[in-house]
């Protein structure tokens, strides 16, 4: 290509000083929570002793994945216990997702299209646990979980799980069926749709970003979770994955690699649900559904 | 097809009536038109005949059936939405084939009517796209087709050409008019345009905060308004509507202007004027049966332009009769300015007569 010379009038844009600013403020964001993962990452490839020398190893000398293999490996010990936690973290976090989505889809819809008695005091009234700091609710809840007979058991974990997520998965939905017209019900209602089916085959379809948001939202509510499943649960084979890192550092107080590692594995399945759901977040799928 | 009876049809809400004893009778083939302002009543009505909203009082029948605990469903309608309310999650033939599939039409023969339907409306190459990718006049069409697909009892349209715009709503009024006659389908519609009623429907309901004023034949409606409501809601310009009082001058009865101005009454109107409740009535005319005079006239009355509106074909002039400004349509060539001295002459044989008390208008029946 060859560039013709152009006559153009000099005009300096000025440069935008919020843009920038915004911009350097991005950057370290990003820096304050990458640096940390990528810390993470260095370390779990250490060796033992790699881990401890001064001045640190920026990189490691001599990367090995012993680490992941002992942690991964049904066979070793570490790698049953460590199996074990996951399992059990998978458990809780999917039976409190499903219960949860199962629970709050009907709830937002009743709240967003029925009127009804004490629809307002119902609708606050839900938010009411967010009022206050979950640490309030441990002592309650252990003594409740006690009644029950649920103490050291995961089905009390996705009970309270459960309580912590439906607030705001309540909120959330009802928002997304307030933006889905009601008059699309009314027709498939016309057509030859019960008002059941009306929900099942229009409205929950166009409904699927927001049912997939809140999924999301109470898996990883439930993934990351520390202090209840502190107090609830205290046999070894029932600890969910956050308290099973703690044993570990505990237990092998000198084993960062082993740590990072098993931290590593634990932020994955996060990660990797929001890669491969993110799409449903910002598909607009009620576009074009009516005429504003 | 079938008709629809309305009786006495009631929907409160709290100690607010939105429907009040509302009865139509609708005859099989007939396009109704419900029509009135905003508020008026004419929507809710409507979705109480679809069973969309359950009713407070009165019965409604479908065909002979009657339908007050039946469900949309099984009502055996169709309707069409002000916004089309198109499945945006499905193509348009899936959103046309919707209503067959419902009622466990097999493949075949869903294919067969959707396809059928699309031809009509000449949306055939559209089959595949979604709602969002269609035009507002394509939307209509497909809103207009999911309602025909299966051959429902009634069409119920809620303002479906109110989001079109001036040029595509005619040509649609035009298609939906002749869309009834084909089929001689059983139409509902509702509008809060007096003109779409007009031009298109054989009978009009026109309703004001809840209470159906008159239902008639639009030529009807438009010559005989029942009451000031009616009078001043169809027609476009609307008709003058001047309170005056009643008095008699030289044994003739004589309406007088509070400015003082009189017109004599011939007898016909004069008895209709002493029927008034009160010696007062409201007085109506219509832009197209006033005389514009530049010179005073025998029986005509003294004015002063106001505005001066030319449209082309006719110009309208507003002109302050007192304080009161009636509407009268000129030929484009002759010329008035504002604020010129002019008489109005009235029709005798075409001016409404309204008591001015009850609004009712006055007969001598």
């Amino acid at each position: 290509m060859t560039s013709i010379p152009v006559e153009r009038p000099v005009t300096r844009k000025p440069v935008d000083w919020w843009r920038w600013a915004g911009r350097l403020f991005l950057l370290l964001m990003l820096l304050f929570t990458v640096l940390p993962m990528l810390w993470m990452v260095i370390t779990s490839l250490k060796t033992q002793f790699a881990a401890f020398q001064y001045p640190p190893q920026w990189w490691p000398a001599a990367p090995t994945l012993d680490n992941y293999v002992r942690l991964l490996l049904p066979t070793s010990p570490t790698g049953q216990e460590f199996l074990q936690y996951m399992w059990n973290s998978i458990f809780v976090s999917s039976c409190s997702t499903i219960l949860g989505v199962v629970v709050a889809v009907p709830a937002a819809y009743a709240f967003s299209r029925f009127r009804f008695p004490g629809r307002q005091f119902l609708f606050f009234a839900v938010l009411l646990r967010n009022m206050f700091p979950a640490v309030i609710f441990l002592m309650p809840l252990f003594l409740l979980m006690r009644w029950l007979g649920l103490v050291n058991n995961l089905a009390s974990l996705i009970l309270t799980y459960l309580t912590f997520g439906l607030p705001l998965s309540i909120w959330l939905l009802k928002g997304f069926y307030d933006n889905i017209p009601i008059q699309l019900e009314q027709a498939a209602r016309i057509d030859g749709a019960t008002r059941f089916k009306a929900f099942l085959l229009i409205v929950m379809p166009l409904s699927s970003p927001g049912i997939i948001a809140t999924a999301i939202y109470s898996f990883i509510l439930a993934w990351n979770e520390y202090v209840f499943a502190l107090t609830l649960l205290n046999s070894k084979e029932k600890l969910t994955l956050p308290i099973g890192l703690q044993h570990f550092f505990t237990e092998y107080a000198t084993d960062w690699p082993g740590l990072m590692a098993a931290s590593f594995i634990m932020s994955v399945p996060v990660v990797v649900m929001f890669l491969i759901l993110q799409k449903y977040f910002v598909r607009a799928l009620t576009e074009g559904a009516v005429k504003h | 097809m079938a008709g629809v009876i309305l009786r006495d049809v009631v929907k409160t809400y709290g100690p607010l009536y939105a429907v009040n004893h509302v009865s139509i009778d609708i005859k099989d083939g007939e396009f109704v038109a419900l029509v009135g302002p905003s508020g008026c009543g004419k929507t809710t009505t409507l979705n109480l005949v679809a069973g969309l909203i359950p009713m407070s009082g009165g019965d409604i029948f479908i065909g002979d059936k009657l339908v007050n605990d039946l469900d949309p469903k099984d009502r055996d309608i169709a309707m069409v939405f002000q916004n089309y309310a198109l499945y945006p999650n499905k193509t348009v033939f899936k959103n046309l084939a919707f209503p067959l599939q419902m009622r466990k039409l097999n493949r075949e023969e869903t294919e067969r009517k959707v396809l059928a339907a699309a031809k009509v409306l000449d949306i055939t190459h559209l089959l595949e796209r979604r709602p969002r990718e269609l035009s507002g006049g394509q939307q209509q069409r497909v809103a207009l087709g999911r309602a025909l697909v299966r051959d429902p009892r009634a069409f119920l349209m809620d303002e479906p050409l109110s989001n079109l715009d001036a040029k595509l709503r005619v040509q649609m009024r035009s298609e939906i008019k002749r869309f009834h006659q084909d089929l001689s389908a059983t139409v509902i519609y509702v509008t809060h345009d007096q003109l779409e009623a007009v031009t298109m429907a054989d009978k009009m309901a026109v309703m004001s905060g809840g209470v159906l004023q008159q239902y008639d034949s639009p030529a009807e409606v438009f010559g005989h308004p029942r009451n000031t409501f009616v009078a001043g809601f169809v027609g476009s310009p609307a008709m003058s509507l001047i309170p005056l009082d009643v008095t008699t001058e030289n044994g003739a009865a004589v309406l007088r202007g509070p400015q003082g101005w009189t017109l004599r009454l011939d007898p016909e109107n004069a008895r209709k004027a002493q029927r008034s409740s009160t010696p007062k009535v409201i007085l109506g005319a219509r832009h197209s049966t006033l005389t514009l005079h530049k010179s005073a006239a025998p029986g005509a009355v003294p004015g002063k332009v106001y505005t001066v509106e030319p449209t082309g074909d006719v110009t309208f002039v507003q002109v302050y009769l007192g304080d009161h400004i009636v509407i009268v349509s000129l030929e484009p060539n002759v010329a008035v300015r504002a604020d010129e001295p002019v008489w109005i002459e009235f029709d005798q044989a075409r001016l409404h007569l309204f008591d001015g008390e009850t609004q009712q208008a006055l007969t001598l029946g």
